[in-house]
């Protein structure tokens, strides 16, 4: 008890000024969403807006037509999502449940290549997307988002299948269900919490990237939200006061979503090692 | 003879290990055709001349590899790219670590600080290099401005403009990023470990750096080893960060072998160089993810 007490006024300052340190950039982005456009471009700079515009968060949403990209966005994320969880579902299942020859090595080889870098494949990759006359198509950004997602996925499937206890499946296999009607009766209910995880990692993941999207994407229209920005900021005046509104935006969702998978992300990502 | 042979085939073609193979079937596809496939593409190429359509135009065999090698260009960025690594991991974990620390002691509002310290991990790595850029912004950026005003530095640096600073202005964003997860993964392996081990250890009088050093460390050592790997093969394939703040410049001061291979490829057309980059690239993370997969397996009961 007397080592707690002595512990907690030190800790609670380093904390603070760790999170005063750490969240500088943040404070940035806030500080100036809320300037006006004049004094975006002052210098010396002002920490806080002398007033505070909220009219960036109008423009940003008309001129800069920034619905398209969300539009764009959402489309590849959740595109990758549902082909991501369609192809995810059944190989878990299988790798978690079916007894055959090589399944040590296929959730081995899953684990390994978990980590592979898209950099490595963005050549041939790119050929592939050329070959199938895929540039410029959402359907390029949804397949390659999905296939970089897959082997953490069915890992992280494979484990919450693996939890189930084989006594409930047998059960009902002994009651008349088919295999078809105990995966999708029993053991994808009782794993939901698995499955949402693997879904919004899919959907953030596909949310974030870029390399996939700068090298696919050139039509305006097309670019999802990540890719827009840069752009945005590559032009020879970037409105920063336009661009950190459109970042904090950008931002938002996937913040929301990571807070909700953030625990099992991380048990999943460090193995047995750590509990839930 | 015969009976082994028949059961043989009764192991690899049953009723359970056919259904097997059908439910992974559309997975392998896809990985087949999407990542293997163009792993050993790529892998092929730096055995190839090629042109400036990535065609390939004739065996050369090792001659790339040697073209390539006797250039210190290409030692200098091999090297860079394993300080890099080295530097940001180090540095994750030691932050990692004093943030667990902390949030392991349990004072009111742990949980909200927590959040906060998840925030640069949870937001999208592109834009928060984005954000950063302007953060670095010489004239109107807001870290210039506070190290002057807080006399910390009364004249610093043009950040992304200079090589060394450049470098350390990249890195530093990549170890920002990375310090949440190595926060939170440690702070889960301490909290796994024992109270009890603390109390009893107080109990005789051991004083904190004791209790660090003999009961906490030990405790998550598996786990760091983990974390720390993992970290590597992020910071190692750190595209975003560098990519986006400096496109590798100035002059490729900032460039390590993944964002050069892009460049290699995407913007000089040197497609055999890209290949042989991407080779060396490929041996140094399957090395890594084999190294990652072993500890992790090893936990994980298959």
């Amino acid at each position: 008890m007397k080592w707690r007490n002595r512990g907690k006024l030190p800790a609670i300052i380093i904390t603070v000024v760790l999170l005063l340190f750490l969240l500088f950039p943040f404070f940035v982005m806030i500080s100036t969403m809320l300037k006006s456009s004049e004094e975006v471009y002052i210098s010396p700079p002002t920490w806080i807006p002398e007033r505070l515009h909220f009219s960036n968060l109008i423009i940003v949403w008309r001129e800069f037509e920034l619905f398209i990209f969300f539009k764009s966005s959402i489309i590849i994320a959740l595109g990758a999502t549902i082909f991501n969880t369609l192809l995810t579902v059944p190989a878990a299942y299988a790798v978690a449940r079916l007894r055959f020859i090589g399944r040590k090595f296929i959730l081995y080889l899953f684990l390994v290549i978990q980590m592979f870098s898209p950099v490595i494949v963005i050549i041939s990759l790119f050929k592939i997307m050329v070959g199938l006359n895929l540039l410029d198509t959402y359907i390029s950004l949804i397949i390659a988002n999905s296939v970089f997602t897959i082997a953490f996925t069915i890992w992280m499937m494979n484990g919450y299948f693996k939890s189930i206890p084989v006594e409930i499946e047998e059960a009902a296999l002994i009651d008349g269900c088919s295999r078809g009607q105990t995966i999708t009766r029993i053991m994808i209910p009782i794993a939901v919490p698995g499955l949402v995880t693997s879904m919004i990692y899919t959907f953030i993941y596909a949310w974030n990237e870029f390399l996939f999207g700068l090298t696919f994407i050139q039509a305006r229209p097309k670019m999802p939200l990540v890719l827009a920005l840069f752009h945005f900021v590559g032009r020879w005046t970037t409105q920063w006061e336009l661009l950190t509104t459109a970042a904090f935006l950008a931002i938002i969702p996937v913040l929301v979503l990571f807070y909700i998978i953030e625990k099992r992300l991380v048990a999943g990502l460090a193995g047995g090692a750590v509990k839930e | 003879m015969a009976e082994a042979s028949i059961s043989l085939k009764q192991k690899l073609w049953n009723p359970e290990a056919r259904l097997a193979y059908i439910l992974l079937l559309p997975a392998v596809v896809v990985l087949v055709t999407f990542m293997f496939y163009p792993i050993v593409y790529v892998l092929l190429m730096a055995f190839f001349k090629t042109d400036k359509l990535s065609r390939f135009r004739g065996f050369v065999g090792l001659q790339n590899f040697f073209s390539e090698m006797t250039e210190p260009e290409f030692w200098i960025i091999t090297g860079r790219s394993i300080l890099w690594t080295v530097l940001a991991v180090v540095t994750k974990t030691l932050f990692g670590m004093t943030i667990a620390l902390i949030l392991n002691v349990k004072y009111t509002g742990r949980k909200v600080a927590r959040m906060l310290f998840i925030i640069p991990w949870a937001s999208a790595v592109p834009i928060s290099s984005m954000i950063w850029r302007w953060v670095y912004h010489p004239v109107y950026g807001l870290l210039n401005h506070t190290l002057k005003v807080t006399g910390l530095w009364i004249t610093p640096p043009t950040w992304l403009g200079h090589p060394i600073y450049g470098f350390i202005a990249c890195i530093w964003v990549d170890i920002w990023i990375g310090i949440p997860f190595m926060a939170l993964v440690f702070l889960a392996g301490m909290q796994a470990i024992s109270e009890d081990l603390y109390e009893s250890a107080s109990l005789d009088g051991v004083n904190w750096w004791q209790k660090f050093f003999f009961i906490t460390l030990p405790g998550i050592r598996h786990i760091v080893l983990i974390a720390t790997l993992l970290s590597c093969l992020w910071t190692f394939n750190d595209f975003n960060t560098i990519y986006i703040l400096t496109r590798g410049g100035p002059a490729g001061a900032t460039d390590i072998l993944i964002t050069r291979i892009y460049q290699n490829a995407f913007k000089w057309l040197r497609f055999d160089r890209a290949a042989v980059m991407a080779f060396v690239t490929f041996i140094i993370l399957t090395i890594l993810s084999i190294l990652y997969s072993r500890i992790y397996f090893k936990e994980e009961r298959v």
